[in-house]
């Protein structure tokens, strides 16, 4: 019982911090500076999630040749393809074959 | 109608990629479950109720490792709090979208649905409403069930594929296609920059404190810009 009503508070929190502003300021006009602010969620949020991904338990970041070699080989692909299947096979493929061979 | 089926399908096929490294997560989810020694229903729920791989596994771990009930649910709540920030990077999108939906969307708002509207915008209302229903749709079909398969068979996919790495991947892909001015790429580097300086803060309070740095730093270089 404990850990359904655990799981159900973190739920409703969860959906909560997901919907609060969008709910809340669905009428209210922006603020020009604001607007400008958000545009750079994106950006920062996603390259901040890169590190975060390869962040072991204990705070270390794990990057290293083959990760490099991963990523220069997915961000490529993706620049010139767009497409995201892409994207993973040509990461992924590198990433293996790098670290086999380092 | 056509316009919209074939949103719809770019939707789905952005998703899918983003889903594979997704599977191992689940699995391990499905055995965290089992290890935690949790009420399985309960523990299977969190996928469609909190619908977010890392805090539902740090939610499971701490549950079962018998940590009081109150710190566990506020240790997830805090991995979970960039979805505020989610939540303000898309409110004018949000503006331009009827009631209904800005009550639904919120609940598929997940880090790689995030990902694919902020970095492929659809400027219009109804293809961005599609696209985002087909992504955010594609992940809470999949998502509860690859977990429920995690709890029955256990981690199928060999540790040492690392598929995970698939994520920064692909968001590094996104990045690299939706970062196109130069207070963009600032905001991601800064953003990066300072995560990673600040790694060591638990619970993923870090991604907190570089975003908010990278969102500044492009902010004030295009202030400089704009002169």
């Amino acid at each position: 019982m404990g850990d359904l009503a655990a799981v159900v508070i973190v739920g409703v929190g969860t959906y909560v911090m997901r919907a609060v502003f969008i709910v809340a300021l669905a009428k209210k006009r922006i603020p020009e500076t604001v607007l400008i602010a958000l545009r750079y969620v994106g950006s920062a949020v996603l390259a901040a999630l890169v590190v975060t991904l390869l962040t072991d338990a204990g705070g270390n970041v794990a990057i290293g040749f083959p990760e490099v070699a991963g990523f220069l080989a997915g961000g490529g692909v993706a620049f010139r393809t767009r497409s995201q299947i892409w994207t993973l096979v040509a990461g992924m493929v590198v990433f293996w074959v790098v670290r086999a061979l380092v | 109608m056509s316009v919209d089926r074939s949103v719809a399908r770019q939707g789905i096929t952005d998703a899918l990629p983003l889903f594979v490294p997704a599977i191992p997560f689940g699995l391990v989810i499905g055995l965290a479950i089992t290890e935690a020694g949790m009420n399985p229903l309960a523990g299977w729920s969190s996928s469609w109720l909190i619908f977010a791989g890392a805090a539902q596994l740090t939610l499971i771990t701490l549950l079962g490792g018998g940590v009081a009930l109150a710190a566990a649910i506020s240790t997830a709540l805090v991995v979970n709090a960039r979805h505020l920030m989610y939540s303000v990077a898309l409110t004018p999108a949000f503006q331009r979208q009827p009631r209904w939906f800005r009550w639904l969307g919120p609940y598929l708002l997940i880090d790689q649905v995030f990902a694919l509207v902020t970095m492929r915008p659809e400027e219009d209302p109804d293809r961005f409403r599609t696209y985002y229903l087909a992504a955010g749709a594609t992940f809470w079909v999949l998502w509860p069930a690859v977990v429920a398969l995690g709890l029955l068979i256990g981690p199928v996919v060999p540790d040492e594929w690392n598929l995970g790495f698939a994520i920064p991947i692909l968001f590094i892909g996104l990045l690299v296609v939706g970062t196109e001015t130069w207070p963009e790429v600032v905001a991601a580097l800064t953003g990066a920059a300072v995560t990673y300086l600040v790694a060591s803060l638990p619970n993923r309070t870090g991604l907190l404190v570089g975003s908010v740095a990278g969102v500044t730093a492009g902010t004030i270089v295009e202030r400089l810009r704009r002169g």
